[in-house]
């Protein structure tokens, strides 16, 4: 009997158009758009690449000229410099060409036409200039014998003062949060075909649950068998999810691509035992109860970051509690820690969190759907 | 006016779901606009810094409050885990650790490994940090060697890194009377998810209800004049499609404090054309007749995927040149063309955003023209008459 019920509940999977829409169709789509969209912005806005500056002499000030040049001849240079007369200097920072305009003159001048970490590393950049201008200024007015020294001190390429503690050879990029959180989604989605189940072994719910109760067919039976197809199909739809980001829009997961697709598949069956409690919590109808699921997995789609990459940030300040037990952030989060982290103590207590969830889920829903035979409802 | 009363009950009951959107978007719009400022004056970004002071002396702590000046600095327990995760989401940009003996070494003009910094990534923020850092170094360094003691050399450092170079806003002197601030103009950029999620939700639906076949060939055979009932599902249409548009447009003018005036009216002007535009796209899906589900990955696709395309939620000098120059066959790319044109975000010229509202018109005339056909071929007498002959065959 299990068999049999669990063919045609893939069959009906097969042919509900709603599944192939909202959880194949849809997530494609989407991702093509955060590909789209968040993409290239990791690297057009917070690598850190040669600024690129225009610098129009006023008059002639030959030690900036020499700074300049030093800067630019370097190995992996922090400035790129274009000389130009003032219109064409403006003209190329309207137009987006360079991040600022420096004025060589008695006195250094920066023209920016945005607000932004580059904007500002010119002006620390100009005020370093001028810093040193005034230390040689000191040296020669309290001191002029030590004079030399100090601007040796002052050109000589020093050793950087900072050393780099490395912390991660995985990916750094933030917005691949957004596809984490899209496979998030999709798993939570699950909820829809999970509370089909319920829908389907209800007599008050549906013509195919009264026919369904009046079946010699055992309810855990029928149950067991619609979860399980219920589990089968969302697996299918994960993987193809994960697929689809991996190798044909090439999002970065880090190295361990392989691990990626158990932890999807475990969210997945996450959201399907979240809809099959949902759906036999309360005796609603299907339309409500459909509404306050999507309601409430969009809610938790929302604070783990799918529409705003740092939700999941503001929530660890103030209620660090939530993303620990929040579904959709406990998904996105095993995929950042599988990114991320070198060991995988992280990553296990997330899945394990996860089976975790399901367990609960699955053991409420087979609680509240006992009993509901035509004699109690 | 039957067909155009029917029409509005019909976008009565649709119309919660809408308003789900048009609330969101204001509350959002109103923090948005609450947290922006009017006027264009240039502001070095502020880093949010945290230290670990493993030397904790005088002038460990003297380097502390001096990042403190010009940056936030941030509290995070010292585990390699904790540190991962607020640099990788930005609640930190630098996590800078003093090493011990950061004094001793100072003293002694030596500059090397004096710091350690988490790194994550190389970004704009480590650099800058981590220039600063030697910057400073090499100054107390400086006076060092004029023979200041410690104390003066820091002080001395602290004054010289503390002066303020002039920063000019490139058309600072133009946005005072542009009337149409970069901030304000975020409002407008993000109007066309809000039009198109609006319109496609409820027009459409709408349409597609009094299309159904029984209620459509129950008109037919009316003493209605057909001229008359496209007239009135036309107007029902486009009044309602005037009535969000006004609506927008009237929250705009409470959040910008002050009527549109000057160049404002020229996006106010935009907006108006891209919600003409997306009716006319409404009426043309429509007339397809998709399904409720179908409607929706519809609605979805075209709100989402025209406002990722064409700069609506990215800027679009983020997009690579690519998705720009397929963006350009879609409508909302020349409205956030025009837009920031208006808001000078863009070199602004009259010429370009005529031009821009004219293509938008190319487009919605286009769409009319294709809305014209699909119905002839799919409401002909021929096509209807199959359509009841496979009726019939199937019952």
């Amino acid at each position: 009997m299990f068999l049999h019920i669990l063919k045609y509940e893939l069959k009906n999977g097969l042919r509900t158009k709603d599944l192939i829409i909202w959880l194949i169709l849809f997530p494609i789509g989407l991702g093509i758009c955060f590909k789209v969209a968040f993409g290239g912005i990791y690297d057009k806005t917070e690598k850190f690449s040669t600024i690129p500056v225009a610098v129009v002499e006023e008059s002639d000030n030959a030690a900036f000229r020499q700074v300049l040049d030093n800067i630019t001849s370097a190995d992996d240079p922090f400035l790129k410099v274009t000389y130009a007369d003032r219109a064409a200097a403006e003209k190329l920072l309207d137009e987006g060409e360079v991040e600022g305009i420096i004025f060589s003159g008695d006195k250094l001048s920066l023209t920016v036409k945005e607000k932004g970490l580059p904007e500002t590393m010119l002006k620390s950049f100009v005020e370093q200039y001028t810093v040193k201008e005034k230390i040689v200024t000191d040296a020669i007015s309290t001191s002029p014998e030590k004079a030399q020294e100090v601007i040796t001190a002052l050109t000589e390429n020093t050793a950087s003062s900072c050393k780099e503690i490395p912390l991660t050879q995985g990916n750094p990029d933030v917005y691949i949060q957004y596809f984490y959180n899209l496979i998030a989604m999709v798993a939570m989605f699950g909820c829809n075909t999970g509370m089909h189940i319920t829908i389907q072994n209800q007599a008050n719910l549906s013509a195919l649950g009264a026919r369904n109760n009046c079946s010699p067919a055992h309810k855990s039976v029928s149950i067991l068998a619609g979860l399980a197809g219920s589990f089968i199909m969302e697996t299918f739809c994960m993987i193809l999810c994960v697929s689809f980001l991996a190798f044909v829009l090439k999002v970065d997961f880090g190295e361990r691509l392989w691990l990626v697709y158990p932890a999807a598949i475990m969210g997945g069956m996450l959201g399907v035992s979240f809809g099959f409690f949902v759906g036999s919590l309360t005796r609603v109808g299907e339309k409500a109860k459909v509404a306050l699921m999507t309601a409430v997995s969009m809610l938790m789609c929302f604070c783990s970051g799918l529409m705003l990459a740092n939700m999941k940030a503001i929530i660890e300040d103030k209620l660090p509690w939530f993303n620990r037990i929040n579904p959709a952030a406990v998904i996105s989060d095993s995929f950042y820690c599988l990114n991320i982290d070198e060991g995988y103590e992280r990553f296990i207590s997330k899945l394990l969190t996860m089976a975790a969830i399901t367990a609960v889920f699955v053991f409420l829903g087979f609680i509240s759907s006992r009993r509901k035979k035509y004699a109690s409802i | 006016m039957q067909v155009f009363k029917a029409m509005l009950k019909v976008m009565r009951k649709r119309f919660p779901s809408a308003l789900v959107y048009i609330i969101v978007f204001i509350t959002v719009s109103v923090m948005v606009t609450k947290a922006s400022t009017k006027d264009n004056k240039f502001e070095a970004s502020t880093l949010d810094i945290c230290v670990f002071d493993e030397d904790d002396t005088p002038e460990s702590r003297a380097l502390v409050e001096f990042l403190g000046k010009s940056n936030d600095i941030a509290e995070i327990k010292n585990d390699r885990k904790a540190i991962t995760d607020a640099l990788y989401y930005k609640r930190i940009n630098y996590a800078l650790v003093i090493n011990g003996g950061y004094a001793e070494k100072l003293k002694a003009g030596e500059t090397a490994d004096l710091f350690g910094s988490y790194h994550l990534d190389e970004s704009f923020s480590t650099v800058y940090i981590s220039q600063f850092l030697d910057e400073y170094v090499s100054s107390v360094n400086a006076y060092l060697t004029m023979g200041r003691s410690a104390d003066e050399a820091i002080a001395a450092t602290e004054e010289a890194l503390s002066q303020e170079t002039q920063v000019d806003m490139l058309r600072v002197d133009k946005a005072g009377n542009s009337h149409f601030s970069v901030d304000f103009s975020g409002y407008f950029r993000y109007m066309p998810y809000i039009l198109i999620s609006v319109i496609l939700s409820v027009v459409c639906l709408a349409l597609i209800t009094m299309n159904k076949k029984d209620i459509r060939y129950r008109t037919n055979c009316s003493a209605l004049k057909n001229s008359s009932y496209t007239f009135q599902m036309f107007f029902g249409s486009f009044l309602f499609v005037f009535c969000i548009w006004l609506i927008l447009i009237i929250i705009g003018a409470f959040l910008n404090e002050e009527m549109y005036t000057g160049r404002a009216w020229l996006a106010v002007l935009n907006s108006f054309i891209f919600s003409m535009v997306i009716a006319a796209l409404a009426v043309l899906i429509s007339s397809f007749e998709p399904k409720d589900n179908i409607m929706s990955l519809i609605t979805q696709i075209t709100g989402l995927g025209m406002s990722f395309f064409c700069g609506v939620f990215i800027p679009m000098e983020m997009l690579s040149s690519g998705v720009k120059s397929f963006a350009r066959f879609l409508p909302a790319y020349w409205y956030v063309r025009a837009n920031d044109m208006i808001a000078e975000i863009e070199p602004y010229s009259l010429n370009d955003v005529l031009q821009c509202y004219l293509i938008q018109l190319l487009f919605a005339a286009a769409l009319i023209f294709v809305t014209l056909l699909v119905r002839r071929l799919r409401y002909s007498s021929a096509s209807i008459g199959s359509a009841v002959k496979k009726a019939a065959a199937n019952s």
